[in-house]
């Protein structure tokens, strides 16, 4: 079976028709849940951000605020996510065909590989040599703008 | 001139024809104001969360309140100047979808919280201690904080999906 006839069978399935067929306000509902898990995705690490740059937060140790951080981030990527996934069940062939949805997979990968690496490595990374935190930092944090940005030009192409 | 009239010519003007009919204008702007509103209101979220001391309990609110503050604002700034492009290039749909009045109530309301928050609440000298757990007044602050940017949110992604009143 190739992945188009799988994408297909996911499509025709009873769980992507009762999505697709329900009331649109529950993708509403999806899209409020993807922007709530966004929000709580970005800010955190938008804030450790700060804090490797020393522009707030300095008195706080590094780990203290990447420990607090990740907890919320986490909650954000895991909303992110199961919605993002939910979205993409009601209709997958559609965004499949779709090339802004294929440059959002491929930089949401790479934004999802550069965040574990912010959490496991940014603090050592500073203690070392902060001007690589600071690099480290801002492309993680640039990766999920793109994300951002390509995920919003869905709907339009 | 009646408000309908009013967000028609508005959208006729030069720049609100530009953002309806290029063709990633509308996007990249949708864009901008969900990155600026993921710093604004998500900072603002994780301080609201600090005055409930649910996030980074060990740090003084004060600190959070004033080094987040410039961020804050700045944020704002960009969802301010990306949300009016916005709504130039469509203020006849947005002005008649139920959500969007309710959008700015909240805003309002919000606005009103802080101001409270800042000019009553936080010049109480007991109001924010370094440690311990914060009074009511200041927890039911952030709380009420958290709730109302929560329904701006909600509003706001409800636009495209609810467009009439009937």
């Amino acid at each position: 079976m190739s992945f188009v006839n799988l994408l297909a069978s996911i499509q025709t399935s009873r769980f992507a028709h009762g999505i697709a067929e329900s009331n649109h306000l529950l993708i509403a509902f999806f899209q409020i849940v993807h922007v709530f898990g966004f929000i709580f995705l970005l800010a955190p690490l938008f804030l450790i951000g700060l804090r490797v740059y020393r522009l707030a937060l300095v008195a706080q140790p590094l780990e203290k605020v990447l420990q607090q951080g990740r907890t919320l981030s986490l909650i954000g990527l895991s909303m992110t996510l199961s919605s993002g996934l939910l979205m993409f069940l009601s209709a997958p062939l559609h965004y499949y065909f779709n090339w802004a949805f294929d440059v959002k997979m491929g930089l949401l990968l790479i934004a999802i590989l550069l965040y574990v690496a912010q959490f496991l490595w940014v603090a050592v990374l500073n203690a070392w040599h902060p001007a690589l935190a600071r690099w480290s930092i801002s492309i993680s944090l640039l990766s999920w703008i793109t994300v951002c940005m390509a995920g919003r030009a869905i709907g339009f192409v | 001139m009646t408000l309908m009239a009013l967000a028609q010519r508005l959208e006729e003007t030069p720049l609100g024809t530009a953002i309806a009919e290029g063709r990633f204008a509308f996007p990249v702007l949708e864009g901008i104001h969900l990155i600026g509103l993921s710093v604004a209101v998500g900072l603002l979220l994780l301080t609201d969360l600090r005055l409930m001391g649910l996030f980074l309990p060990q740090v003084p609110v004060r600190q959070v309140h004033r080094q987040l503050q410039p961020y804050i604002l700045g944020g704002f700034a960009v969802v301010i100047i990306a949300g009016s492009l916005l709504f130039l290039s469509e203020a006849s749909t947005l002005i008649v979808s139920p959500p969007w009045p309710f959008k700015f109530f909240f805003m309002l309301l919000a606005g009103v919280n802080a101001l409270y928050f800042e000019l009553a609440i936080a010049r109480r000298p007991e109001a924010l201690p370094e440690t311990g757990r914060l009074p009511l007044s200041v927890r039911g602050a952030g709380l009420a904080s958290f709730v109302l940017w929560a329904l701006v949110i909600v509003c706001g992604r409800l636009i495209p999906y609810i467009t009439h009143w009937a």
